[in-house]
């Protein structure tokens, strides 16, 4: 049985397509899974939209997004990837910041687009932090007052299927985590997944629940004490900045490309690319450590496990 | 019916970024008249690195471009070592070279086989060129016994996005020099191990081995690659293309592939570095190599605002550079980025978001003045043909043998000599061919690169990081090459903090608007003059005008560090898009 096509549209606003490429990288599913799935529950996925990969370009590209917004392609899933900028303050000075085609001349912002696409689309996935909460762009001193669609849309948004913003964020978002949250909503839309259940900056928690920290495999020299003092050395990377403790997600564990890779997990830091304050305190300066709060919090969870480890060493066998 | 037909092509698609192109088509007279470059997205990275920590650039300018951020890293990375005054060790110079020649292998093939490769696809061809589909059909490839598609046709349907062998082994391979970058940068895009003073990676024993692993079947693939696309290519000109994106040969390149016991990090070695590069730095003006002095190329740098979204600037931060050279107001150590959005289309006036670099002859090799130069892989492999600083460069071409790498999967285990060689004319169609090349020189360079680091692993030298105090003030600049050319960053340091930050991508060079001189920037002035080609019925499609934009391969994030695009007029019907 062939289950009803689901269109993709992939709107780029001020981003670096970094996520794109991110998503080629993906391998399970890897982006042509996505689209060409032989599993019937998850195919039937067209991507409509996607200004790097798409073959028509100019009107004939901008008309999709037309056709979207006139409802010939419901249902459709609409991704963001980008921030959303602030087309006020360019228009004080007769300009904009960012286009996405052009109407008899005059820009058609990108603003415009979310805003026709939004009331209609089926679920809105905002892809990498610059998508989800304005990420680099927004850096201060936010030049162009960029926003994320968390922000922009509100986190009491609300999409036709009563979806609201999902946010897959990283700089770039993990090619799988786009794969895995897309496929996954692709079987929510459809009756066979329940929601993915979300933190509360809209994060998927299946991926997203887990500190670098938490996922590291250096973790135990930290719990052994055991810091790298220079790069280079395999401990530890808490004294030369890593943002481990602070920052949600799992690369170091799931690596970064077919599972190579991983930032603490290599022997760089993290500096917190999947969280609302990125680029800014307490992630930058990238080299200052974690703010103090948090390894005191950690080393009493680390004391509780002791304690926990110690009871339960004392517990007869049971089989 | 007009003879002169109006056309704007926003978004562009298949380039990294937001750029739009306005063309003026002859079409009676077969040919393009006029055209305008114009990027549409800002975002503001210079003013947003302004205050902050040196060192974090690294991470941040990466974000400028999804598509080529381990440059970005990399220009940084050398720019902050200069600004913070420190020299990394030889072993990390060499792990910085292999991540960066990871992105250029899966940059080169992406470019090749998913962006640019579809405009010659059999869908694209039947549908816009069915003349050169009944021809196609007929031609025997010339190389077939290394790529194995009997005729071009076969080429052509390998190149279809989402079906094609070709296409697919393209996405595979592009994923592998991503897996390399990841290797050593932890991920990519955006590699995280670039520091100052080095590379922030515990080496393990098996690093080296699975690299070379990989980097095995990017050597097979490029003997596949290179001649499929020598074949396809040369038909193509034969179907009158030679004229198609024509400029002439004003070329820039910074040179890349650092050799690990040159480079320093410190201005006064800079000329000497770039001689070392395994890439040869220079700057071609009407085909011939004027200089291929890294610290003259700096020096001649300029930036102009004129036709762009930017107020102009007449401070002057700098006078003289550490070596004494006069530094001009419109060098970057001097620009200052101020955005003054305004509306598009005003020709005369301020129209895109990108600005224009030129190159200025300052030591009056011909004539003193400024000059229009193309950045892009024809760029380096002509500079590096004609320098004559590496022993595959023959002063006409570059000769070099890829090795032997059985790898299952690909055609042919043996080895293969390339010579590329220098054109008869820079079009689209030897912008394309060049990225091809430079897949394979790249793979035949990251081979040679293993092999020099197992000889130091050998020596105990796989130190990777110099320690630094960072100093309170300081001035740097790193220069290296992105798939798409020259990529410039130059930082001043103030009380420890960056003062000023600035850089040019190799597409801010290449999709530049009018200069204060009226001349078009590089696309513009290979869009006029281009054949229209196109069998329409009357509408035109523009598919001449994007194949010269994509055959420089735009990234288009890069050179605004920020844009968008519009569109006006093309065809009828929305479909070809991806419907699986």
């Amino acid at each position: 049985m062939a289950e009803e096509k689901i269109n993709v549209i992939w709107l780029q606003g001020q981003g670096c397509t970094g996520c794109t490429v991110s998503l080629t990288g993906a391998t399970h599913p890897s982006l042509a899974d996505l689209l060409t799935g032989y599993i019937p529950q998850a195919a039937n996925v067209n991507l409509a939209f996607h200004p790097t990969i798409m073959v028509p370009h100019g009107k004939e590209a901008i008309d999709v997004l037309r056709s979207a917004s006139k409802g010939e392609l419901d249902p459709f899933v609409l991704v963001l990837e980008g921030a959303i900028p602030d087309e006020k303050l360019a228009k004080k000075t007769g300009g904009f910041w960012c286009m996405v085609g052009e109407d008899e001349g005059k820009p058609i912002t990108l603003n415009e687009w979310i805003d026709k696409l939004s009331e209609r689309t089926a679920a809105f996935v905002a892809v990498g932090t610059c998508a989800c909460y304005g990420g680099i762009p927004h850096g201060e001193p936010n030049p162009t007052h960029a926003t994320g669609a968390f922000t922009y849309l509100g986190k009491n948004w609300k999409s036709k299927l009563g979806l609201p913003v999902i946010c897959v964020p990283g700089c770039p978002a993990h090619g799988e985590h786009i794969a895995e949250v897309l496929a996954h909503l692709v079987l929510t839309a459809r009756g066979f997944l329940p929601t993915p259940e979300l933190d509360e900056y809209n994060r998927p928690k299946f991926i997203f629940e887990r500190t670098v920290h938490e996922n590291c495999p250096r973790a135990g020299s930290f719990a052994e004490g055991k810091y790298s003092e220079k790069f280079g050395e395999p401990y530890c990377m808490g004294l030369l900045g890593c943002k481990g403790p602070i920052t949600h997600c799992d690369v170091p564990r799931r690596g970064f490309v077919e599972g190579v890779g991983g930032c603490p997990t290599i022997g760089s830091i993290c500096i917190g690319c999947t969280e609302p304050e990125f680029p800014d305190p307490p992630f930058s300066p990238f080299f200052k450590k974690t703010p103090p709060g948090v390894f005191v919090g950690e080393t009493v969870g680390d004391l509780k496990g002791k304690l926990y480890a110690l009871l339960h060493r004392l517990k007869p066998r049971v089989i | 019916m007009s003879q002169v037909k109006e056309l704007y092509i926003e978004p562009m698609t298949r380039i990294e970024g937001h750029l739009a192109i306005h063309a003026v088509g002859d079409v009676k007279a077969k040919k393009y008249v006029d055209a305008h470059s114009y990027a549409v997205m800002f975002r503001g990275f210079e003013i947003i690195l302004e205050g902050r920590e040196p060192a974090d650039a690294i991470w941040i300018t990466q974000r400028i471009c999804g598509v080529c951020p381990t440059p970005h890293g990399l220009a940084s990375a050398q720019c902050i070592d200069m600004t913070y005054n420190v020299s990394p060790p030889p072993f990390a110079v060499a792990l910085r070279n292999f991540t960066h020649a990871s992105e250029q292998l899966y940059d080169s093939v992406l470019g090749c086989g998913i962006l640019e490769g579809p405009d010659y696809s059999e869908p694209v061809v039947k549908k816009l060129n069915p003349d050169w589909w009944s021809k196609a059909e007929k031609t025997k490839a010339e190389n077939r016994n290394l790529h194995g598609y009997s005729t071009i046709a076969e080429i052509m349907s390998a190149l279809t996005p989402l079906s094609g062998s070709l296409w697919l082994k393209c996405l595979q391979l592009s994923k592998m020099g991503r897996k390399m970058a990841s290797l050593f940068g932890g991920k990519h895009p955006h590699v995280g191990s670039f520091i100052p003073g080095g590379i922030a990676k515990t080496v393990t024993a098996s690093d080296l081995e699975m690299f070379s692993a990989m980097l095995a079947q990017h050597i097979a693939f490029s003997k596949e690659l290179v001649s499929a696309f020598d074949d396809l290519l040369n038909f193509v000109l034969e179907m009158g293309y030679e004229e198609a994106g024509k400029r002439k040969a004003n070329l820039i390149s910074y040179g890349c592939y650092d050799d690990p016991y040159s480079y320093t990090g410190k201005y006064g070695d800079l000329s000497r570095w770039g001689d070392s590069r395994k890439v040869s730095p220079g700057i071609v003006l009407d085909g011939k190599l004027v200089t291929t002095d890294l610290t003259e190329i700096n020096v001649g740098v300029r930036e102009y605002v004129n036709h762009s979204y930017y107020e102009e600037w007449d401070l002057k931060e700098i006078e003289l550079d550490p070596l004494n050279n006069n530094i001009a107001t419109e060098h970057p150590w001097n620009k200052v980025t101020k955005p003054l959005p305004k509306e598009p289309h005003k020709w005369d006036d301020k129209y895109s978001w990108g600005t224009s670099p030129r190159w200025h002859d300052w030591k009056n090799r011909v004539d003193g003045k400024t000059h229009v130069v193309e950045a892009g892989p024809i760029s380096r492999m002509w500079t590096t043909a004609q320098a004559g600083k590496v022993k595959e460069s023959t002063g006409n071409s570059i000769k070099f043998t890829l090795p032997k790498a059985t790898v299952a999967g690909f055609r042919v285990p043996d080895e293969v000599t390339f010579e590329w060689k220098i054109p008869k004319s820079v079009n689209a169609v030897e912008r394309i061919r060049a990225r091809a090349y430079y897949h394979a020189y790249t793979a035949y360079v990251s081979y040679n690169m293993l092999l020099d680091a197992l000889e130091m692993v050998k020596k105990g030298e796989a130190k990777v990081w110099s320690e630094y105090k960072r100093p309170k003030e300081g001035i740097g600049v790193g220069l290296t090459e992105a798939m798409r050319g020259a990529l410039g960053h130059w930082c001043i340091m103030k009380n420890g903090r960056i003062r000023k930050y600035q850089v040019i991508t190799p597409s801010t060079w290449n999709e530049s608007p009018r200069d204060p001189l009226g001349r078009p920037g590089p696309y513009e002035d290979a869009i006029i003059g281009t054949p229209i080609t196109e069998q329409g019925n009357g509408e035109l499609n523009g598919i001449d005008v994007v194949r010269v934009v994509r055959s420089f391969d735009p990234c288009l994030a890069c050179s605004v560090h920020i844009y968008a695009g519009g569109e006006k007029k093309a065809s009828k019907e929305l479909s070809p898009y991806f419907n699986i």
